[in-house]
């Protein structure tokens, strides 16, 4: 049986051991023409670490991640995975990352999108095979194999040759979530990947996440499912307006959160459920 | 009202080779059109200014003068530029090519900026290579877009080989007219001669409907 991380460690004690963070964001500012969206972030994720980014919409959470997986360039500041840098801020002096420093550093990031944005000429196990026989080399029958393990992982072995269109939206997102990771990434970005989808359909998502996190997985996660940052998350960070306002562990922040905003935060959250 | 068909059957023969010529000079212009457009396509969305300009600057050219008169200028002029004779075949061909090529570029820019940027995030994330990206990811699904579009100007490529009758090609039109002229019978000629292109041209609209109903049974 093969797992998703490299070694099924427990989880506080590869934490502890691994002190370097894996993801480092140093003093990124982000701006979209005059608008700032990201102000003077610093976050750190240690491996096999669950970080949760939770905040009300326009807080710069999926920028965050954006950035962090080479979607979106930055201004100023730095971005490092396992102390590489695969970002530095278009302001800033000094030299910027080779592009094969990125194409190498960037097959460590796997990314899950609100949207699934899964190839929809493509069937699922031709969407999740796709990208380890072009850029890892794999042949077709490795590839197809993998896709087949990774479908039968996030269940979804009966729907291999099926096209997206066929599928549920948790059955996309699933297929979406086996695509990342068949790229065999150390670290995985989840941006609202539940927030698209109809409520009976989220719990096998985060069924699928809740695995990942067990697993190791190191995993930074934009949500509004606070039960699931409840139960997998070691830290939650509250964003607004750009910067982080408060972090800790999930026990924490939503029993004795120390900053207002969080408050207000949660309390309307916590009206509308 | 005296008409004779009789004639048209002796006349047949003639008329099917112009037919013939007519499908040939499509095919050629159809392939210098598509290669071409796809360049200029890729190079108008490139962004980087020294290819988009010049692609640019062809397809508002060849998109705003007669394709009438783009045949008789390759047929008299570029000769005398490229010191290379041209028979009437060969420039109403390569006119026609380079003239539906800035329109089939434009469909095809149209195409590819319609597949959802969205893809392209997808792509980018997994590490997929900009030729990979496109090959894989977004020209498939340009190309179900482009299709309907792209169909209809080759149909309207096929008739305006019609124009090259002006600079005395043997295609269809240009037979049917001197049939008629030999024969004094116009209206039965020239009625041939546009059922014959109705049946040349459907089938390009048939094979194209074919063609979208597979990629839409693939589930996009």
């Amino acid at each position: 049986m093969t797992e998703f991380a490299d070694a099924t460690v427990d989880r506080a004690a590869s934490t502890a051991a691994a002190s370097a963070p894996f993801v480092r964001l140093e003093g990124v500012w982000k701006r979209f023409g005059p608008l700032e969206v990201l102000r003077g972030i610093h976050l750190d994720v240690r491996q096999g670490e669950v970080v949760v980014l939770i905040g009300p919409s326009g807080s710069g959470k999926s920028t965050l991640l954006r950035c962090v997986c080479l979607l979106e360039p930055i201004q100023r500041g730095e971005i490092q995975i396992e102390g590489v840098p695969i970002a530095v801020g278009s302001e800033e002096r000094g030299k910027k990352p080779d592009k094969g420093t990125i194409r190498r550093m960037r097959q460590e990031i796997g990314m899950v999108f609100q949207s699934f944005n899964l190839f929809p000429h493509l069937t699922a196990k031709q969407n999740i095979a796709l990208a380890p026989r072009r850029v890892r080399g794999l042949s077709r029958t490795a590839a197809d194999a993998l896709a087949h393990e990774l479908l039968a992982r996030v269940g979804l072995s009966d729907k291999a040759d099926e096209h997206p269109s066929r599928l549920s939206g948790g059955q996309q997102q699933r297929a979406a979530i086996a695509r990342a990771l068949a790229m065999r990434p150390q670290v995985m970005l989840f941006d609202e990947i539940t927030s698209a989808l109809d409520p009976e359909l989220v719990g096998e998502v985060l069924r699928v996440m809740r695995q990942l996190a067990n697993e190791g997985m190191t995993m930074l996660v934009v949500t509004h499912e606070m039960g699931f940052a409840r139960d997998a998350a070691d830290r939650v960070i509250f964003m607004d307006q750009g910067m982080i306002v408060e972090e800790d562990a999930p026990e924490v922040i939503f029993t004795r959160p120390e900053k207002g905003r969080t408050q207000a935060f949660l309390r309307q959250l916590l009206e509308r459920a | 009202m005296d008409f004779d068909w009789t004639n048209l059957w002796e006349y047949l023969p003639f008329l099917l080779a112009g037919a013939g010529t007519t499908l040939a000079i499509t095919g050629v212009a159809a392939a210098i059109a598509t290669v071409l457009g796809l360049v200029l396509a890729l190079a108008r969305i490139s962004g980087r200014r020294i290819l988009s300009w010049p692609a640019y600057a062809y397809i508002e050219f060849f998109r705003t003068t007669p394709p009438l008169i783009q045949i008789v200028w390759f047929y008299f002029v570029v000769p005398v530029l490229i010191g290379y004779e041209l028979n009437s075949f060969q420039a109403a061909s390569a006119a026609l090519g380079l003239n539906v090529a800035a329109f089939l570029g434009e469909i095809f820019r149209a195409g590819i900026q319609g597949v959802d940027a969205t893809q392209r995030d997808a792509a980018q994330v997994l590490g997929l290579s900009r030729t990979d990206t496109y090959r894989f990811v977004i020209l498939p699904q340009a190309l179900r877009i482009v299709l309907p579009p792209a169909t209809t100007t080759i149909m309207l490529l096929l008739k305006a080989t019609a124009l090259a009758s002006a600079i005395g090609t043997m295609e269809l039109t240009r037979v049917g007219q001197l049939i008629s002229i030999e024969t004094f019978r116009p209206f039965e000629i020239l009625t041939a001669v546009a059922i014959i292109y109705f049946i040349i041209n459907y089938p390009i609209a048939l094979a194209a409907r074919h063609l979208e109903r597979r990629l839409a049974i693939s589930g996009h």
